[in-house]
């Protein structure tokens, strides 16, 4: 399996000179298999047409690919307007993504976004075949030999996150989380507080880490939320549904990953701040421990 | 209840207050629910908590939870580890549309009415009036009640429906056949419509004035005056619409044409609710999961 990085961002495309390094495009990956021709992507961030552009001038045969959406908060799905491929008669695009209840349909919430209200082009005008379809938490066959599981993580929206499974290698993608934390109040001076309630809401915190651990359990790759640092995220960043790289971390430590990517890099975060957290994460890994990337555009990984 | 035509509007009457003081007591825990749900700043303290004094309800969303519309690998096994798991957010939608939806959503209730069509025209008229208050600019914490009041404007059919099985089919049938309006029709027959039934059930339940008067004058609009005028002029406005495009059904074949000056005091035209059909229907079809829970 490989996997190119295309967009890294989080939240908003960030460009500019403190951004070159790394890259500004918001979420978007590439996955290849060894021996296939499929296209798979996850994510339509920014990043996504980068990649429109590349299929169309290194491909010559028309392009079918498979869209593996996380959720469809705007930064996970603004690019796809700018996916070029989507212009081409024969291309043929399959969209797959979770909805939460209270909104529209897959179809909805991504084509919308080609309505005159934002964009010149109507989703109906589009001429490439393009089929929308919900997932859940689930697992399943793809062809090929491809499994591919979901699990919900904890953000503020329903979101998947992925474990791609095949020729014996594993790739996950860990983002948009943060530690599942128990919301039910310990302080017996708080006015909803109930013991009961507070232990079961400990339980359930315990398992669902766990649960998560599991399922990125032995991967080759993680590519994790890595949105704030430690510091960001105790004052005043937890609960806003991203991870601090310290955890993305110890994650993969504890589920006995090879490679962490952290991801999802902060709008606000530059060039310097990313090489420098790098380079001291990097020096504080002990021998055995998983190896620590930063996401950058144009990374090429192989599983 | 079998054919009866010969009972005195009395002895109708009697019966129906015997079924009233039947019904299941919800909407204590229904309003409650509305607040909390609405209320950005309630914890999931809150929301467990209230949610908590309803096992029944309690129970409905957690086999919503664990349908297939979710898929969850792991079943979750209280309202706690869903909030944990799912997020607030996501756990008070679920709460708050089945809290409303499984008030009434007992097959065992309708008879001469269909149930699917009976709730299908209910949602629709519960849509369409908190459309016709957002257009018309009604505060956010109110556009629930509106949502509520064309929801429940009908609920007086259901004892009547119930108890008087027989007889109700051919007060449909006379409705049709006669060109009168359903209430009408009723009043002819049982002495008793269901607006007068309905504000029995609100008495009993203690429900708000705003919701109680809509559901006794939304036929009688002639007069009507005080604070909630708006909302119950909203709800026949809406009422009439959806039955003229046949969104559901509830027994009224010939709903009463709403007056031009319905109209312009609402500020609404009909322009407007046309061009929010697609709306309605598609906010219909999500709450239809419901539906099949509740059931």
């Amino acid at each position: 399996m490989h996997v190119r990085f295309w967009g890294v961002r989080g939240s908003v495309a960030s460009p500019g000179r403190d951004t070159v390094v790394y890259g500004g495009n918001t979420a978007c990956l590439e996955l290849r298999l060894n021996g296939s021709d499929r296209v798979i992507i996850i994510d339509a961030g920014s990043g996504i047409r980068s990649l429109g552009a590349h299929l169309i001038r290194t491909r010559s045969a028309p392009i079918e690919a498979e869209i593996f959406l996380t959720h469809t908060h705007w930064d996970h799905i603004m690019g796809f307007p700018f996916f070029d491929p989507i212009y081409r008669p024969n291309t043929r695009l399959k969209v797959y993504g979770p909805i939460t209840y209270e909104e529209d349909t897959l179809d909805r919430i991504v084509g919308d976004q080609l309505s005159y209200r934002y964009f010149p082009v109507r989703h109906s005008e589009l001429s490439a075949a393009i089929s929308y379809h919900q997932l859940r938490e689930e697992e399943m066959r793809f062809g090929d030999g491809l499994r591919i599981k979901t699990k919900y993580l904890n953000h503020s929206l329903l979101c998947l996150g992925y474990r791609f499974e095949y020729d014996g290698k594993v790739l996950c993608t860990g983002y948009d989380t943060e530690p599942f934390q128990n919301v039910f109040s310990d302080d017996p001076a708080s006015p909803g507080y109930d013991p009961v309630v507070c232990e079961e809401g400990a339980r359930a915190v315990a398992d669902a880490n766990k649960a998560l651990l599991d399922f990125f359990r032995d991967a080759d790759i993680l590519i994790h939320d890595a949105q704030y640092t430690l510091r960001e995220y105790s004052a005043g960043k937890s609960g806003w549904g991203h991870s601090p790289m310290e955890h993305a971390i110890q994650t993969a430590i504890a589920a006995g990953v090879r490679k962490v990517v952290l991801f999802h890099h902060d709008p606000d975060r530059r060039d310097a701040e990313l090489q420098a957290l790098e380079s001291k994460f990097r020096a504080a890994q002990p021998s055995g421990a998983p190896e620590i990337l930063v996401a950058r555009e144009g990374m090429q990984l192989s599983a | 209840m079998g054919y009866q035509k010969t009972m005195t509007p009395e002895e109708r009457l009697a019966i129906i207050q015997r079924y009233i003081a039947k019904m299941p007591p919800l909407p204590a825990t229904v309003t409650k629910v509305m607040a909390i749900c609405n209320d950005p700043n309630a914890t999931p303290a809150d929301l467990n908590k209230i949610i908590s004094l309803d096992p029944v309800l309690m129970g409905k969303v957690l086999r919503l939870i664990n349908s297939a519309y979710y898929g969850l690998v792991q079943e979750i096994t209280s309202l706690v580890r869903a909030i944990i798991m799912l997020g607030i957010n996501t756990v008070k939608n679920l709460v708050l549309s089945t809290a409303v939806l499984s008030t009434l959503g007992n097959r065992r209730n309708f008879q001469a009415l269909n149930m699917d069509d009976f709730w299908r025209h209910s949602l629709s008229v519960g849509v369409a009036s908190k459309l016709i208050a957002r257009k018309r600019g009604a505060p956010r914490n109110r556009l629930e009640e509106y949502f509520i009041a064309g929801l429940l404007h009908d609920l007086g059919k259901i004892p009547l429906n119930n108890r008087f099985s027989q007889d109700y089919q051919e007060v449909i049938h006379r409705s049709r056949s006669d060109a009168l309006p359903l209430h009408v029709a009723e009043k002819a027959s049982f002495g008793i419509d269901h607006a007068d039934v309905g504000r029995l059930i609100t008495d009993n339940w203690q429900l708000g004035a705003d919701i109680s008067d809509t559901l006794f004058f939304h036929h009688t609009l002639e007069g009507v005056a005080g604070d909630n005028r708006e909302i119950i002029h909203s709800v026949a406005l809406a009422n009439y619409y959806v039955n003229v495009k046949g969104l559901g059904f509830s027994g009224n074949c010939c709903p009463q044409p709403v007056r031009a000056e319905n109209f312009s005091g609402l500020d609404i035209t009909l322009d407007y609710l046309e061009s929010v059909e697609q709306e309605v229907k598609s906010e219909i079809e999500r709450a239809l999961v419901f539906l099949r829970v509740a059931g």
